[in-house]
């Protein structure tokens, strides 16, 4: 057959499977003849719609360049040289949609949704010089920026998903550890594992914190028990805390440390049933910066360990990792307020940096309270940069 | 029309595909692609660990075992293609072929692990390819580092299904990935584990609204499997050339058939 006739020129028939016909030759021969008679069976279907013809040769793409408006498109790739090819529609290093193994004579539909940017596209073999693709703006992709779709929130929405259940796995076992230590008694061990638990629990704590039952047995205050320390519903991880370091002893810490393991366990499952909506991400980071601005950094949590910096430097990995998924979408809506967040992060990153020495951070009762105000302003001011992020992308 | 004729199934799901895709919530699709991607990342966990180990091989200048372990490690790479092959850059580093160069299998810059397969094969020799297996450590190493990173767009998660099948369809059933080793049925074992990985995630979603879509799925799964296991060898499966024209011409049927149907999966989905 030539390779007029191999062509598939049926209309929005996807001829990706045409390159079947000359795969394997010898190897596929019974195969290839049914591609073929599929290929008969498309050549006299309806007329594609407007499809972008771009012709692969020996060295170059024809045309090599586009200008586009955002939205769907559709290409059309021929390929006249002599080899199989692949073609991509790139972003940076990253694949925006490809076809694969177009076969010589062949051509292949390819559609993708692009939004406004420039694209590099490939041309045969690796070493041709690459095409480009200029995608314009739009209607649809200008209202789209300042409020994106739903859809725009699933990845954020997974990744930190995705986040929740590695932290949550950590916080498992680190708690797994810490009971462990506690029941063979070694206080030193128990110390390091409580610290090491804390880490990730920190880090999710703007979430679980809403998990109410949970948080109320994981980490009650014993400031805000009616009997303090003595009081039966001081669980925990503050009462390991002031077992280990205000009593010195892991005495009696056993019972806790069980049920520390089983309520973080059961966190772990919540979290993962737990289904966030897109507001949510800033709305916990947001709720979380507050709280350390307004009377975390000044009071302190950690009477007995004062181990509350390295905590505060994990709730601020949480705080960044939910707050920074939203902001591809809004540095396409509102540049401004993505700038704003990152100088909030670093603002705050550098005032916790200034009383680290090394990989740790001094005794919490080292801070006085000029110190603690000027950390809780770095944090009041974080909140401020986060509130901007949902109103900035329609969420509000 | 769609030009699907010859399979009856196919047409079926088609007769539905273009429709109305029964309202599926978007947010209900944040707790698949959250564990897909937690299925990614320990299948490139597994990568790392497997070419480091087939580095060393192909380094100590052991031919019989850097071939033994070659399908084994590429498994995970072919499971989870669909996100390994947004990056282009490492996508060539690691799995070009010959015909993607000049001067093919002679071509210096031929790399990664067809270069390895090349040598192993053709040549019965590790020689030269210290610095080409280095190189391939290094770029699975920085593909587990840039995944980890990565917001898996959905729309790629719920299309790696099809790209999965598409990969076979095109690359595979020609024999043309593994064409010094013959290892071909490793690999389709593997895309096809890949792709039915994606099917389970979503499958709550739309196996009430579309059950007509994914029995028809499932049967041609089931298809593939039933062929693929008449080949099995040990943990393994024999070389793609006792792969019977009977048997090639069902799988490529049930391959092909499952690339157009998952292709349907992201509109279903409200992804398109």
């Amino acid at each position: 057959m030539t390779a007029t006739e191999k062509r598939n020129t049926g209309a929005a028939a996807p001829s990706r499977l045409m390159p079947l016909a000359v795969a394997g030759s010898a190897l596929l021969a019974a195969a290839a003849a049914g591609a073929f008679y599929y290929a008969t069976q498309t050549a006299t279907g309806p007329e594609r719609g407007d499809a972008h013809k771009v012709v692969v040769g020996e060295r170059t793409c024809d045309p090599a360049d586009f200008a586009l408006p955002a939205g769907r498109a559709t290409f059309e790739i021929h390929n006249a040289s002599s080899r199989p090819i692949e073609w991509e529609i790139l972003d940076g290093v990253m694949v925006v949609e490809e076809r694969e193994n177009i076969a010589p004579g062949f051509h292949s539909l390819l559609t993708a949704k692009l939004k406004p940017g420039s694209y590099e596209i490939t041309c045969g073999l690796l070493s041709n010089p690459r095409g480009t693709l200029t995608v314009t703006p739009s209607a649809q992709s200008e209202a789209e920026r300042a409020r994106p779709p739903i859809t725009a929130f699933i990845g954020p929405l997974s990744e930190y998903k995705v986040y929740l259940a590695a932290q949550s796995g950590l916080l498992v076992k680190a708690a797994g550890m810490l009971e462990e230590a506690i029941r063979a008694g070694d206080v030193e061990a128990a110390k390091a594992a409580w610290l090491a638990a804390r880490l990730p629990y920190k880090r999710i704590e703007a979430v679980t914190g809403r998990i109410a039952d949970l948080e109320n047995a994981i980490d009650p205050l014993p400031d805000y028990l009616e009997k303090r320390e003595q009081d039966p519903a001081f669980t925990g991880f503050h009462r390991l805390e002031y077992g280990l370091w205000g009593e010195g002893t892991a005495g009696g810490l056993a019972p806790v440390a069980q049920r520390l393991s089983g309520d973080v366990a059961a966190l772990k499952d919540r979290l993962k049933a737990l289904k966030l909506q897109p507001e949510e991400l800033a709305g916990t980071a947001l709720r979380q910066a507050r709280r350390l601005g307004e009377g975390q950094v000044r009071d302190g949590e950690n009477a007995y360990a004062a181990s509350d910096l390295a905590e505060i430097v994990a709730s601020l990995e949480g705080m960044e990792k939910s707050a920074m998924l939203l902001k591809p979408l809004v540095a396409e809506a509102a540049p401004d307020v993505a700038a704003g967040l990152e100088k909030g992060f670093s603002a705050a990153r550098a005032a916790l940096d200034a009383h680290r020495a090394g990989e740790t951070y001094p005794p919490y009762d080292r801070l006085d309270a000029q110190a603690r105000e000027a950390l809780a302003a770095s944090f009041r001011a974080l909140a401020e940069a986060i509130s901007a992020l949902n109103p900035a992308i329609g969420l509000e | 029309m769609k030009p699907n004729r010859l399979l009856a199934a196919t047409a079926i799901t088609l007769a539905t595909a273009g429709g109305a895709h029964a309202g599926v919530d978007a947010l209900d699709l944040v707790e698949p692609v959250a564990e897909y991607k937690i299925f990614v990342t320990g299948r490139t966990a597994e990568l790392v660990e497997g070419v480091d180990a087939f580095v060393a091989a192909v380094k100590a200048g052991d031919v019989e075992k850097a071939k033994a372990l070659y399908p084994v490690v590429r498994v995970p790479y072919e499971q989870i293609e669909p996100i390994a092959e947004l990056f282009s850059d490492l996508d060539v580093a690691i799995d070009s072929r010959a015909d993607d160069y000049e001067q093919a299998e002679a071509d210096p810059e031929f790399p990664g692990f067809h270069r390895i397969e090349y040598g192993l094969w053709e040549k019965g020799s590790t020689e030269g390819l210290d610095a080409v297996a280095d190189k391939l450590s290094a770029d699975v190493h920085d593909l587990h580092g840039r995944i980890d990173g990565l917001t898996f767009p959905p729309e790629k998660v719920v299309g790696g299904a099809a790209v999965l099948m598409e990969e076979v369809a095109l690359t595979k059933i020609s024999g043309e990935e593994n064409r010094y080793s013959r290892t071909d049925l490793w690999d389709f074992k593997a895309n096809f584990d890949g792709a039915y990985k994606i099917v389970e995630l979503v499958r709550p979603l739309i196996e009430e609204t579309e059950a007509d879509f994914v029995a028809a799925v499932d049967g041609n799964f089931d298809k593939v499997y039933a062929i693929l296991e008449k080949y099995e060898d040990g943990d393994g499966y024999v070389s793609y050339l006792k792969l019977t024209d009977a048997d090639r011409n069902v799988l490529s049927a049930a391959v092909n058939t499952l690339a157009e149907d998952l292709s349907t999966l992201r509109g279903k989905l409200g992804l398109d």
